[in-house]
């Protein structure tokens, strides 16, 4: 059974607000969310920092609808990037655990699909695209399992805005024909936040079909953390330590069979 | 002498022309009042937003409010559907404010409306 995932929730230093966010996420049947931290690389030598650990922002995480487990909470960095020389890999992309990448022009489209080292490549939803979506990039975006976000959550506060999401949504449809999409929330406040549901079917008109854009905010974001995961480690080798704790606990931890995990997992073997 | 006892076996296919939908308007301004009929301008509005007079122009019927949860059935035919879903989804403000709609749940059947394994409480 694939679980709701919503891959970004941006992060404010407002701790109340983001503990709402988180609450009202797991009370809507997300089950893992990822908390966004944006940086624009501009300088050459900018400090990224490491993310807030997620352990500090509750005693205890809320309970998601109707799993009675407790919901889980990534880090993920955005870099926004306009030049080539902007995305430099560091020690400090080690300390999250997805990163995602949004391009500002074609060139940069390009490598992000081609060559850089990241789960997720986010399109432009408040402004026009300013490029052409070409089949070569993107479809070597998915042969990698990198995968392309649309956040909606532009749609919801502003008509324009939700033009341009609607418009650069179909137009990066109708080259990547509905694989590697993934939709995500971008929520600034709890209101902004809607269910799992909801986003499926506000998939179709973005030009989904109906089990892709019930992916699109389950299984494909599954993928992305698992891509995440394997970028952290040595491509896909995984070395943890065993700890000696109740069975019960271990239980829940234990991944699924190997035949069941997405492709993307061992893509980059 | 009586007839002996028959049975027939009917199988329907998407029997139901209609989709029932029981949805909750969030709002963070608890003052904001709402009747019925301002309810469903709200939700024409949307409709007009998202897909212009044709689009607010299809039929959708409020089958039953309550004022003061903010609670509603809606009834709509089913080629309406995803576009009544996806104008509720994004609508973000009521007459100034933030709001949300929160679809509950959606049915064919208007008896699946009545009861919610989800939240159902054993103890």
């Amino acid at each position: 059974m694939a679980v709701f995932v919503d891959l970004n929730i941006c992060h404010t230093t407002d701790k109340k607000r983001l503990q709402n966010i988180i609450e009202t996420a797991a009370h809507l049947g997300y089950s893992t969310v990822a908390v966004n931290h944006v940086v624009e690389l501009q300088g050459k030598k900018q400090e990224i920092g490491k993310p807030k650990c997620v352990t500090e922002l509750f005693d205890q995480f809320p309970i998601v609808q109707g799993k009675s487990k407790p919901i889980k909470v990534l880090n993920r960095l955005t870099v926004v990037a306009s030049e080539a020389s902007h995305f430099r890999p560091t020690n400090e992309f080690k300390s999250y655990d997805i990163i995602a990448v949004f391009p500002k022009t074609e060139k940069l489209f390009h490598a992000a699909c081609m060559s850089f080292d990241v789960d997720i490549i986010c399109i432009a939803v408040a402004e026009k695209q300013p490029f052409f979506f070409k089949r070569p990039p993107v479809n070597g975006a998915i042969d990698r399992g990198v995968f392309f976000e649309i956040s909606y959550v532009a749609a919801i506060k502003d008509s324009t805005m939700r033009r341009y999401t609607i418009s650069n949504a179909l137009s990066l449809m109708e080259t990547c024909k509905g694989k590697n999409v993934i939709v995500s929330s971008g929520a600034e406040t709890a209101l902004e936040l809607r269910g799992p549901y909801d986003i499926a079917n506000l998939g179709l008109l973005f030009g989904l079909s109906e089990g892709d854009a019930k992916a699109a905010v389950s299984a494909n974001c599954r993928a992305v953390i698992l891509h995440g995961e394997t970028r952290k480690t040595a491509l896909g080798i995984i070395h943890t330590m065993k700890k000696i704790q109740p069975t019960a606990e271990r239980q829940e931890e234990e991944e699924g069979p190997v035949s069941k995990r997405a492709k993307t997992e061992t893509g980059g073997v | 002498m009586d007839e002996p006892a028959s049975y027939e076996r009917l199988v329907f296919k998407n029997a139901s022309v209609y989709h029932y939908m029981k949805i909750h308007l969030i709002l963070d301004n608890k003052v904001v009042k709402l009747n019925a009929a301002q309810f469903k301008q709200l939700i024409v509005n949307a409709l007009k937003e998202l897909y212009g007079e044709i689009g607010a122009a299809f039929p959708f019927d409020v089958l039953k409010y309550e004022e003061s949860t903010l609670t509603a059935i809606l009834r709509v035919y089913n080629s309406g559907l995803v576009k009544l879903w996806s104008a509720l989804t994004l609508l973000g403000s009521c007459s100034g404010e933030p709001c949300a709609v929160r679809v509950a749940q959606v049915s064919p059947y208007l008896l699946a409306l009545s009861g919610n394994s989800r939240e159902l409480e054993l103890d």
